[in-house]
């Protein structure tokens, strides 16, 4: 039986693009076909569910019952993988409650797998977040991500101090997202759709839609490029190699 | 054959070499068969196509994401209507840029849109750079030489574009003398309305519309081919 996996995707700062990486991510592992679910903590709108309203589940992080309703089900879920989509401001928290829980505990004697990506804010601040994050992560996979979709000019920051930080952290990687084209942006946000679904322009009831050919095509590059990026930190392997496996197995 | 939707990109990396004249030529070549066709002007700042053939052209610019949406959403489009896309040096670059983002290639191949681009040869070295960055940059490209004898000194040149694969040789379009050149470059000319007037076929405008239409033909009958090609190699 697989370890179950859980994805951490979160950002000190709001704005800075995370749940954009949550539904590349969620894009990623279906596409992978891994079993997957996802909460969206951006309680009680959401933004996640938007997009993948089939796999996803509004929660709130803070809440006992909630942070039952994820852990507690960890082992008995059909997925596999659970991703959760951390709202601004809430991942130290998230990360102290986790550990007051057990469950880093848990991660550390490898009964389940635990990987954080760390979206970060075009400030300095935002380095002060990997030293206060990074005390919980020694046990985790941790993904720094430098995010440019809707920026071009960020990460102005001294190498040297980057770099400093950087390292205090085991089993660090980091990843590039690139910048997206905006109007494809625009396009993809107006649909609501999964970037895969706009891609093979299907709109959110199934049926073939009419999104424009080029926009489409920036898409599908800009997705492959991230997916290319996930590729080379070997997340599969992070989440879910024995899923993997066995699937492959199976084929053959 | 049927379903394929051709899409010729005539253009260069060098200025004044004969692009325009081409895509008119092409363009009229499918309204003498009567076919349907769609030419684009895209041109930085002075569109000429659209001046010759307004019936059958859209301007195009490919400045902003708007732009190339008009653009290539209409390329892309698998209606069996052959396209003619008269593409200026300038944005000769940008153009190539664009279809490589967005993965041109593999969406047309889905569709069944065959593109071939037309690359009219010049002695300048930034030519034989525009033709080697396509020929690396879309090695599955039909890119075919275009070698216009009224640019001079062809022989001297030539060999900076050697044929693809994909394209095959280089086709070669006759200069016209001076004189027959500021005809056919007078506003409003047509060389369909020319064709259905003259009586004497041996004129050496008519001669040269002829040889130019078989080359024409020959290209498409290439593209097409090229494309089936592959095919016949798997059911053999």
């Amino acid at each position: 039986m697989a370890k179950p996996a859980v994805v951490l995707v979160g950002a000190d700062k709001g704005g800075v693009g995370k749940t954009t990486v949550s539904r590349a991510l969620v894009d990623y592992l279906i596409a992978h076909n891994i079993p997957i679910r996802a909460f969206d903590t951006e309680y009680p709108r959401g933004t996640l569910k938007r997009f993948h309203p089939d796999v996803t589940e509004v929660v709130d992080i803070t809440s006992t019952t909630d942070q039952m309703k994820i852990f507690d089900t960890l082992a008995s879920s059909e997925a596999k993988v659970t991703v959760i989509d951390i709202r601004a401001g809430l991942l130290s928290t998230t990360l102290k409650a986790l550990r007051d829980i057990g469950f880093l505990d848990a991660a550390a004697k490898t009964q389940l797998t635990f990987t954080v990506f760390h979206i970060l804010g075009p400030s300095i601040a935002s380095l002060d977040e990997i030293q206060e994050t990074a005390s919980f992560m020694d046990d985790a996979h941790y993904i720094l991500v430098k995010n440019f979709i809707n920026n071009t000019t960020f990460f102005d920051w001294d190498p040297a101090t980057y770099n400093s930080y950087f390292k205090q952290i085991k089993d660090a990687h980091e990843i590039t997202i690139p910048k997206l084209n905006e109007l494809a942006y625009e396009g993809v946000e107006l649909a609501a759709v999964p970037y895969v679904s706009f891609v093979a322009n299907k709109a959110a009831n199934g049926q073939t839609a009419a999104f424009s050919f080029v926009l489409r095509g920036y898409v599908r590059h800009w997705l492959g490029t991230v997916w290319a990026e996930f590729d080379r930190v070997k997340l599969i392997d992070m989440v879910a190699a024995e899923t993997q496996r066995k699937s492959a197995a199976r084929q053959a | 054959m049927q379903g394929r939707t051709p899409v010729f990109i005539v253009t260069s990396s060098r200025p004044r070499v004969g692009k325009t004249l081409i895509a008119r030529a092409l363009t009229e070549f499918f309204c003498v068969q009567q076919r349907p066709v769609l030419a684009f002007d895209v041109n930085p700042d002075e569109f000429k196509l659209i001046d010759y053939l307004p019936a059958h052209t859209a301007a195009a610019s490919i400045t902003d994401t708007r732009g190339e949406m008009a653009l290539f959403d209409q390329l892309v489009l698998s209606d069996q209507v052959p396209k003619v896309v008269d593409l200026g040096h300038m944005l000769f670059d940008r153009f190539f840029a664009v279809m490589q983002q967005i993965d041109f290639a593999i969406e047309a191949r889905r569709r069944a849109v065959v593109p071939m681009v037309l690359f009219v040869a010049d002695p300048d070295d930034r030519a034989r750079q525009g033709y080697a960055m396509l020929k690396d940059r879309f090695p599955d490209l039909a890119l075919v030489p275009v070698l216009n004898e009224a640019v001079p000194q062809l022989k001297r040149y030539s060999g900076n574009f050697p044929p693809v694969s994909r394209g095959g040789d280089a086709v070669t379009i006759p200069a016209l003398t001076p004189v027959l050149r500021s005809v056919i470059d007078r506003r409003g000319f047509s060389f369909v309305a020319y064709a259905a007037k003259t009586t004497d076929t041996t004129a050496e405008l008519y001669t040269w519309m002829a040889r130019l239409f078989v080359t024409f033909r020959e290209l498409e009958v290439r593209l097409l081919l090229g494309e089936l090609k592959p095919g016949l190699k798997r059911s053999a």
